[in-house]
């Protein structure tokens, strides 16, 4: 039985090794090949806040008036180009923009991130998102208004 | 009882190896689908390397014990990997279930795309793909029956 777990782990790190379609094992794997994307953990994203830093939710619109970042503005993933259409003034005037979605498992803030930059906006996420936003017990607000 | 081990043996190795197949073409999306379990990260305290260990290595055991189970060697063994990575499934489905996280793709067969809910259904199946690999293993293997047949002929 032993064997058979040895072989299978050793087949699965030799194959993710020389395959090409391997993943760094300690990097978030929805990051992709040469994404430039900046991740910054919960502390130094609530610096950044305290700094004026504009927040971006990329999580659906019911999520983000259930609770969000204070100040963030709501540019769900699965309505970007309406939301992006809405806030694109603000947007490129601002070099200090922190994405972030619900954490962990998910994908949304990396998406928004990887698309504003398609579009010339420069955008960090928040590693681990929300839960660890709620987590650190930083502040949160409630409703439709920033 | 042993044709009928035989054929869950081999229906259970090509489940394995079937499931196997699209996680070991697509690492990078099998570990997206191990995140949204939120059973071993990706975390603060443990960050990624769990969750990806997991999407580059379980694909191959699966992989290798379906084949073993198929092919018939160390059956016995295999069946034992197979029951305890169907428990470790089961293990995850129910904890995702019972923490309200809604997993769309269980990452049972895909990894790309639509697939099956992580929910009660794919517990009962979870289930009865267990059952099948303890039974497998119950089985007496063939070695010991020709000992068994051997004990009970008339010496001469």
């Amino acid at each position: 039985m032993a064997a058979i777990m040895a072989a299978g782990i050793a087949a699965g790190l030799v194959w993710n090794a020389v395959s090409g379609r391997g993943l760094a094992l300690r990097a978030n794997a929805f990051l992709r090949e040469g994404d430039a994307i900046e991740e910054i953990p919960a502390p130094e994203a609530k610096r950044r806040l305290d700094r004026g830093a504009l927040f971006l939710d990329a999580r659906p619109a019911e999520f983000y008036q259930l609770g969000h970042i204070p100040g963030a503005l709501s540019l769900p993933e699965d309505d970007f180009g309406r939301a992006y259409a809405r806030l694109e003034g603000p947007l490129h005037s601002r070099f200090d923009i922190v994405v972030y979605c619900s954490g962990f498992g998910c994908e949304a803030s990396h998406l928004v991130a990887r698309r504003l930059r398609e579009k010339g906006v420069a955008a960090a996420v928040l590693l681990d998102g929300w839960p660890a936003w709620t987590g650190a017990g930083y502040p949160t607000r409630t409703g439709a208004q920033p | 009882m042993k044709a009928l081990s035989l054929i869950l043996a081999v229906a259970l190795g090509a489940i394995f190896v079937y499931a196997s197949v699209e996680k070991i073409a697509d690492p990078r999306a099998f570990a997206r689908i191990v995140y949204h379990y939120q059973a071993i990260g990706p975390s603060a305290r443990l960050g990624f390397a769990p969750a990806n260990a997991v999407a580059v290595m379980l694909p191959w055991i699966e992989a290798l014990t379906g084949t073993l189970l198929i092919v018939g060697l160390w059956r016995r063994e295999a069946a034992v990997v197979s029951a305890l990575l169907l428990v470790a499934f089961l293990a995850a489905a129910g904890s995702a279930l019972a923490r309200g996280i809604d997993v769309e793709n269980c990452g049972c067969f895909t990894v790309g795309g639509e697939g099956r809910r992580a929910g009660w259904r794919l517990l009962a199946e979870d289930s009865a793909m267990l059952a099948a690999a303890l039974f497998v293993l119950a089985a007496p293997a063939r070695g010991r029956l020709r000992d068994r047949a051997a004990a009970a002929a008339p010496a001469r």
